[in-house]
């Protein structure tokens, strides 16, 4: 899943930002029905927390909820991050969501989230 | 008019309706049977077997496990049936990963291995044989974080031997469950909490009631108005009153005042009164109070410490009641009294002999002193040259011993003053006099034995009239100007200030010696307290002369006090009216 990441010469920075905006949004509206709001939240943290190390940038997940996450916030707490970088971030966390979704339930919901995901992130990048 | 096929479809529909509706009252009838299971969960186990009897309805697994955050961390693992350690030991890795997924702190398999408690209600885990133990792997697992106001505060997992066991469709009905057990939880983490602190709590009382039970010191406890009952005071205080003659049959709530007035106990009124300070937020410390019967040799006698009592949750509001502490001194007044007794009978003894000896030595004084002049009258008839006589050396001997039969006898003087200022028998005798006479008076006495020091008077009033013992007066002004003295071993000057405050007389004695250090200033009128700053030389003075001194000084009705100068040395002071407010005691 590594579509804007790969293609992130090509995709300007409002592009990334709005398209994984879309893809937290998306994750939300699948996860909280089925095992609620704060776990859903927490996974989001806890990912954010995991890939801190090599994205120091992504801090900012670690105390704030992603709900409260908009364009404005992204833009004043990624400001000198190149769009590579960030896209790669953006996609580590994505991955690193997925993982711990996997931790909890297994291959009861990641495997058809994963699928929408990755269609609208193609569709984003095409 | 409906077609068939219209009808057929709206059929098909009616029937689709009826049975969502069918599934969500048989859902609905699902979590309201198990909701009433946990809410009658009084405690863990309990929870945890309406957790499983929820769980068997939707799902065949091998076991579940509750980890709790916390201090230690806790983990329970039910077991549907006897678990093979491989399978335990997959179970605990599983655990240790998704915990660190929700924000566990790293919690290992090892630890949570220490950690895990077994618990296998027996109803819903039938014997099942050693047969049935076949799961090695757990092929299926399913984690739901427990959450409660928004906070994780475990996790429920749910594992099985066979795979797929756990499905999408039960996920949402999972994690109601896991929500009803996280608030059952809760509340029985809440009400174990309170259990411990209301047995922390009770120990506490106990305790406390044991040592208030069992203390030598009288306590006594009374309410916002100041009323006891009978079990308002410890065994103690109960004994106080007893002894006392206080009747305590109290039927109910009594204001000490009232008390009083029923034992007809002049002491109980000074309680009181000591009580509705302490009500108006002032804590009392060391408050005398002579119970017994004065004509008693020595009476019974309290030390009562009163403060006031507030309610925890209100502090510095109104008080909810006074705790005052009884001490008995009779003791340490019989004591006191024995020696002053001794005191006053050792002193008394000492006197006769003294006068004696002052006499004997006043007489042979002037013996010597006329032989002297006889000897030296005839030797300057005879023209004899004159050289130093054997008598002079006899004059100077004697005048030493006179010296200090004289400073004996007011050591002698200062411990009678001791006795009677102890036992309020400091005799004054009044007489009208001018108060600038008797100062001029002392300084020059002062005067002619300090020869190291200029000691001036300076009279600021026209009229210094007054009515006071003068004796004891001069006995005061002598015992500072001697301090003044003492204590500025250098010399220097020493001023005596006669001046009018508030229609009193105020006498300064102002020196510039070694001064006193600020944390003595409180002390220094107390009986037998010396002054340790000046220990870098020895002073003589067993420090009851500024004690006798204030005591005169108050039973004139003035005050008398000490500050430190903005240089060197202090200033004593003490006022005085020009006609005494107390009447003399015993006179």
């Amino acid at each position: 899943m590594s579509q804007l990441s790969d293609s992130s010469s090509s995709v300007s920075r409002e592009q990334i930002v709005e398209a994984y905006l879309k893809v937290f949004q998306l994750i939300d509206d699948r996860v909280t029905p089925l095992l609620g709001k704060v776990t859903t939240r927490v996974l989001v943290q806890g990912a954010a927390s995991r890939v801190l190390d090599r994205y120091p940038f992504l801090h900012f997940l670690v105390k704030m909820p992603y709900t409260e996450v908009v364009p404005s916030v992204l833009d004043e707490q990624l400001r000198g991050v190149t769009t590579k970088e960030l896209a790669a971030g953006l996609d580590m966390l994505l991955q690193e969501c997925f993982a711990g979704l996997r931790e909890l339930t297994g291959n009861l919901i990641v495997p058809p989230l994963h699928d929408e995901v990755t269609r609208q992130l193609e569709q984003l990048s095409s | 008019m409906q077609s068939e096929s219209e009808t057929v479809e709206s059929a098909y529909h009616s029937s689709k309706n009826g049975d969502r509706l069918a599934a969500i009252r048989r859902e609905m009838e699902y979590l309201n049977t198990i909701g009433k299971r946990f809410v009658a969960a009084i405690d863990r186990f309990q929870v945890h077997r309406a957790l499983l009897a929820a769980l068997q309805e939707l799902y065949s697994f091998t076991a579940c496990s509750i980890l709790l955050k916390g201090e230690p961390f806790e983990l329970s693992i039910i077991p549907r049936y006897p678990l093979n350690p491989p399978f335990i030991e997959q179970m605990l890795n599983r655990i240790a990963r998704a915990a660190r997924v929700i924000g566990f702190p790293n919690l290992t398999a090892e630890e949570l291995a220490v950690a895990a408690d077994l618990d296998a209600p027996d109803e819903l885990s039938p014997a099942h044989s050693q047969a049935l133990m076949i799961g090695t792997e757990v092929r299926d697992c399913l984690n739901i974080p427990l959450t409660v106001e928004n906070r994780i505060i475990g996790m429920l997992s749910l594992f099985d031997e066979r795979p797929e066991t756990f499905a999408t469709e039960q996920l949402q009905l999972t994690t109601m469950i896991a929500d009803y057990a996280a608030v059952a939880l809760e509340n029985v983490r809440l009400r174990e909490r309170e259990m411990a602190l209301w047995q922390q709590a009770e120990l506490e009382r106990r305790r406390l009631e044991l040592i208030i039970s069992s203390m030598a010191e009288g306590l006594l406890i009374t309410n916002a108005k100041g009323a006891i009952t009978a079990h308002s005071l410890n065994r103690s205080a109960q004994h106080l009153f007893v002894q006392a003659q206080v009747d305590l049959e109290l039927t109910q709530e009594t204001l000490l005042q009232q008390l009083a007035e029923i034992s007809n106990a002049s002491w109980l009124q000074e309680l009181a009164q000591i009580v509705d300070q302490a009500l108006a937020g002032k804590t009392v410390i060391n408050h005398e109070l002579i119970v017994g019967v004065s004509g008693e040799n020595v009476p019974l006698t309290l030390s009562v410490s009163a403060a006031p009592l507030y309610d925890a949750g209100q502090m510095q509001t109104q008080p909810i009641g006074v705790v005052a502490v009884l001490n008995d001194i009779t003791s340490t007044k019989q004591i006191e009294k024995l020696k002053d007794d001794f005191i006053s009978v050792v002193s008394h003894e000492l006197r006769t002999p003294l006068t004696s000896i002052k006499g004997y030595t006043q007489h042979l004084i002037r013996r010597i002193e006329r032989r002297l002049r006889e000897k030296r009258r005839v030797q300057q008839e005879s023209g004899i040259p004159s050289g130093e006589l054997a008598e002079s050396y006899d004059l100077r001997s004697l005048n030493i011993v006179q010296g200090q039969a004289e400073h004996l006898e007011r050591l002698v003087s200062d411990l009678l003053d001791l006795s009677r200022v102890q036992w309020g028998q400091l005799d004054l005798h009044y007489s009208t006099f001018y108060l600038a006479d008797l100062l001029t008076e002392c300084v020059r006495l002062a005067q002619a034995s300090a020869e190291q020091h200029v000691i001036s008077l300076d009279i600021q009033v026209k009229d210094s009239r007054i009515e006071a013992d003068s004796q004891r007066i001069s006995q005061v002004i002598g015992n500072i100007l001697g301090n003044a003295v003492k204590y500025s071993p250098n010399g220097g000057q020493v001023i005596v200030r006669l001046a009018e405050r508030q229609g009193d007389y105020l006498v300064s004695i102002i020196d510039h010696g070694i001064g006193v250090s600020p944390e003595y200033l409180d002390h220094i009128f107390e009986r037998f307290y010396r002054v340790r700053n000046t220990a870098s030389r020895p002073y003589s003075g067993i420090g009851l002369g500024l004690y006798v001194a204030k005591a005169i000084i108050e039973r004139h009705g003035g005050n008398i006090w000490l500050a430190r100068n903005n240089g060197p040395g202090s200033t004593f002071s003490f006022t005085l009216p020009h006609k005494p407010r107390t009447g003399p005691l015993n006179s």
